[in-house]
């Protein structure tokens, strides 16, 4: 155990000892996390100038109006009349995120049950900001459409054809049946930096299985593995004692990245017991891929070169660099092949509210993944004759 | 020659010009797609002949991509993953509360804050709207001439029928600051990080060259200096605008990219594959060993691309990120793609752009033949 201990120390050691180690592993999930969080920082509230053009001027132009100006709306909403030029320019220059027109005729033609239309002026780049506007506009229309329909089979029921007005009044107030309900979706939305930190962190963590790879090599070469396997040690210390760096080295970095884009940039990791479990399996993972990268490689370019295609095709398929949640299901399938994109699932499951035991599924297929790994690897190695 | 040669001949390197960037073209094309069908999720706990109608209303609604899950839990989850743009719960016992006038509500589940979760919302909504407004006349109709609301659905469905449509329109307007969604986008920015990324990365070419002693050997034979050094900027040139020829044709050979005016295009796929170059040398001779350049080339290539707007447009960063953006060359690459790309813009439109790239280019090749020129006398 005492050699264990001494070999995984050297190799910690050396490691720190060399800056592009420290370098991906510390600085650099750290940084670009911090751009990340400068980028986006501001992004998370919704405002939306939205310009009304009313060339109708009638009393449901005027109710539509009042809408858009209650207090309910009064956050995402900034409300101006406009005319329809003004409006129009304001959107092309990006003053107006959107401009809803109420067209000549609009209240005569609704009342007379005839069909009518709201026009929505989006500025190109402001699909939300037209989106959301839009939505008010639907809902208010619906509103008005089940009106005209309950008045109309009321009246073919036989209510009093003269009393339409007061009939509309009632209808429009009567509580709607089968209204469509907002439920609570329970946990918390799911922010870019509580995505991207640990996608970040892992991503630089895999660099750690090409700098293990090569050291192993640079040992070979120096003689450093011949002088450890003539000593009284057995040679799976010698390995265990590597093994034990990678862990701790992949531990130390994705927890340090944890632990600062937390504290310093607001993302949400999780309890702690849970992403510790998650951070540990991911370095095992490392560990067991490095030993797959020594046992195939013959030379350090050739492990330099295997670890390198291996971090980035993980690192992209695993989801990363991309947010794979919107991508076709065939390719969130495929992230689940890696241990990063179990990892991820993991960590947003964890982000946006789920219970600590949400885990054990990813930490388990990360694991079982790791033996795999490590079973092809020690097959390789026999083949070869290595240690 | 030598080195690119050698460039070639690794598999690694083939791994990185080519696999890599297709994959990632890929990849961020088809999560990036416009938006006008959003899957949404249904808990269908529903037991009579109005929830099946709701449902079938769903199903026809054109925008709605149904899939059903059978757990609310699970629901929940695929919408927080983003996997749903928004659930729907339909419950049971609809027919029997609407008959009884009680108010039966359908309940929604959606992300409130993003843009396909309340376009999703809206949607839904939609496809349900024209049945809750024949139940709500025909209970409107019951309490107004009397009956029972059931005697009074099928002519409130004829109404509904009948009744002329209430809708909005969208006009979009204005000239993008954005480029166009999916394939385009990913191709365009994946073109500006990558050359970069691998130029910088290459930088071990240099290094190695050195450590191995090729250039002593080289300049022990009948070659200057200068033509070392223009040898050197020549083959990061053609790595460069190897990676940027395959990405375009890769682009518009599978993915259907319009790459934009041809002339523009190419001045523009020319200039950046110099920056490129350049920042490849110059790296070369400022860092000291191939690992450093393997480990610090992406991290500053992906620093730059990200600050650049390659990983998000700059169009939604806050000012001052903005004026950061534009400090690295990255920053004016993709103003100019979103000119070439979503303005039908020309030569003349990125002129200013591609003299301000051209400037770091001179000043990163200046620097770098510079600290090479000194290192090949030492």
């Amino acid at each position: 155990m005492g050699a264990v201990l001494l070999i995984a120390a050297k190799d910690l050691r050396q490691r720190l000892r060399d800056r592009s180690a420290v370098v991906l592993g510390f600085v650099a999930p750290l940084a670009i996390a911090f751009l990340m969080s400068s980028a986006f920082g501001g992004a998370q509230d919704l405002h939306v100038d939205l310009g009304v053009v009313d060339e109708d001027g009638g009393p449901l132009a005027a109710a539509l109006t009042e809408v858009l100006g209650s207090p309910g709306l009064d956050d995402l909403l900034g409300v101006s009349e406009r005319d329809r030029a003004d409006a129009d320019e304001a959107v092309d220059d990006g003053d107006l995120d959107v401009a809803l027109v109420i067209p000549e005729g609009f209240s005569a033609a609704v009342t007379a049950g005839q069909a009518a239309e709201l026009e929505v002026v989006a500025g190109v780049d402001s699909p939300l900001s037209a989106a959301v506007v839009r939505s008010v506009a639907e809902s208010f229309l619906t509103q008005v459409q089940a009106t005209r329909v309950a008045v109309a089979t009321a009246v073919g029921a036989g209510a009093p054809a003269g009393e339409i007005e007061a009939l509309a009044e009632r209808a429009s107030s009567a509580p709607p049946q089968l209204p469509v309900e907002a439920r609570d979706l329970g946990g918390r939305e799911l922010d870019l930096i509580s995505y991207y930190a640990p996608g970040m962190a892992i991503f630089f963590a895999l660099f750690g299985i090409g700098f293990t790879a090569r050291s192993w090599f640079t040992e070979q070469r120096e003689g450093t593995l011949d002088r450890m396997a003539a000593a009284p040690i057995h040679p799976r210390a010698v390995l265990a004692g590597k093994a034990l760096s990678v862990l701790v080295y992949g531990t130390a970095s994705l927890g340090t990245a944890a632990v600062v884009t937390s504290l310093a940039f607001g993302a949400h990791w999780g309890p702690p017991a849970a992403v510790v479990a998650l951070i540990v399996a991911v370095a095992v993972a490392v560990v067991a891929l490095t030993a797959l990268v020594i046992s195939l490689s013959r030379t350090e370019q050739q492990a330099e070169g295997l670890s390198s295609v291996l971090t980035f095709a993980f690192a992209l398929l695993g989801g990363s660099f991309v947010f794979l949640g919107m991508a076709p299901e065939a390719l969130r399938r495929a992230a689940l092949l890696t241990p990063n994109g179990w990892a991820l699932r993991g960590f947003t499951d964890l982000a946006t509210g789920a219970a600590a035991s949400s885990v054990v599924t990813p930490v388990a297929a990360i694991l079982a993944f790791s033996v795999v790994v490590a079973g092809l690897a020690a097959l390789a190695a026999r083949r070869r004759a290595l240690p | 020659m030598t080195s690119l040669r050698r460039t070639v001949r690794d598999r690694t390197s083939l791994f990185f010009l080519i696999v890599l960037p297709v994959l990632i073209i890929v990849l961020v094309g088809s999560s990036v797609q416009d938006e006008d069908r959003f899957a949404v999720g249904l808990l269908d706990q529903g037991d009579d002949r109005l929830a099946t109608e709701l449902v079938a209303d769903l199903e026809a609604a054109p925008s709605v991509e149904l899939r059903r899950f059978d757990d609310l839990d699970a629901l929940r989850l695929a919408i927080r993953r983003s996997e749903l743009a928004a659930g729907v719960l339909v419950p049971s016992g609809l027919e029997e509360d609407v008959r009884a006038g009680r108010t039966a509500a359908v309940g929604l589940l959606s992300q409130p804050a993003s843009t396909s979760g309340l376009a999703a919302e809206q949607a839904v909504r939609a496809a349900l709207a024209e049945r809750s407004a024949v139940v709500s006349a025909a209970a409107f109709t019951a309490a107004e001439v009397g009956g029972e609301p059931a005697d009074h659905l099928v002519s409130a469905t004829r109404a509904a029928e009948v009744a002329e449509p209430l809708t909005v329109t969208t006009t979009v307007q204005g000239e993008s600051r954005f480029l166009p969604l999916g394939f385009t986008y990913s191709s365009a920015t994946m073109l500006v990080l990558f050359v970069f990324v691998n130029a910088v990365a290459g930088g071990g070419m240099v290094i190695q060259n050195r450590r191995l002693g090729l250039y002593e050997r080289m300049l022990a034979g009948p070659v200057t200096t200068r033509g070392v050094i223009v040898g050197e900027a020549t083959t990061y040139l053609l790595l460069a605008l190897l990676q940027s020829a395959l990405i375009v044709g890769v682009g518009a050979a599978l993915f259907e990219v319009d790459w934009g005016d041809p002339v523009a295009a190419t001045a523009l796929i020319l200039v950046w594959s110099a920056v490129g170059a350049a920042a490849g040398m110059l790296s070369g001779t400022l860092l000291r060993t191939v690992e450093q350049a393997g480990a610090i080339g992406p991290v500053v290539g992906i620093a730059l691309g990200m600050l650049g707007g390659c990983m998000w447009l700059l169009e939604i960063v806050p000012p001052v990120m903005q004026t950061i953006g534009h400090l690295v060359p990255h920053g004016w690459a993709v103003d100019s793609w979103i000119d070439l790309l979503s303005r039908d813009g020309g030569l003349a439109d990125i002129a200013p752009a591609l003299g301000v790239l051209a400037g770091f280019a001179l000043a990163f090749g200046g620097l770098a033949a510079h600290r090479l020129r000194a290192q090949l006398a030492a």
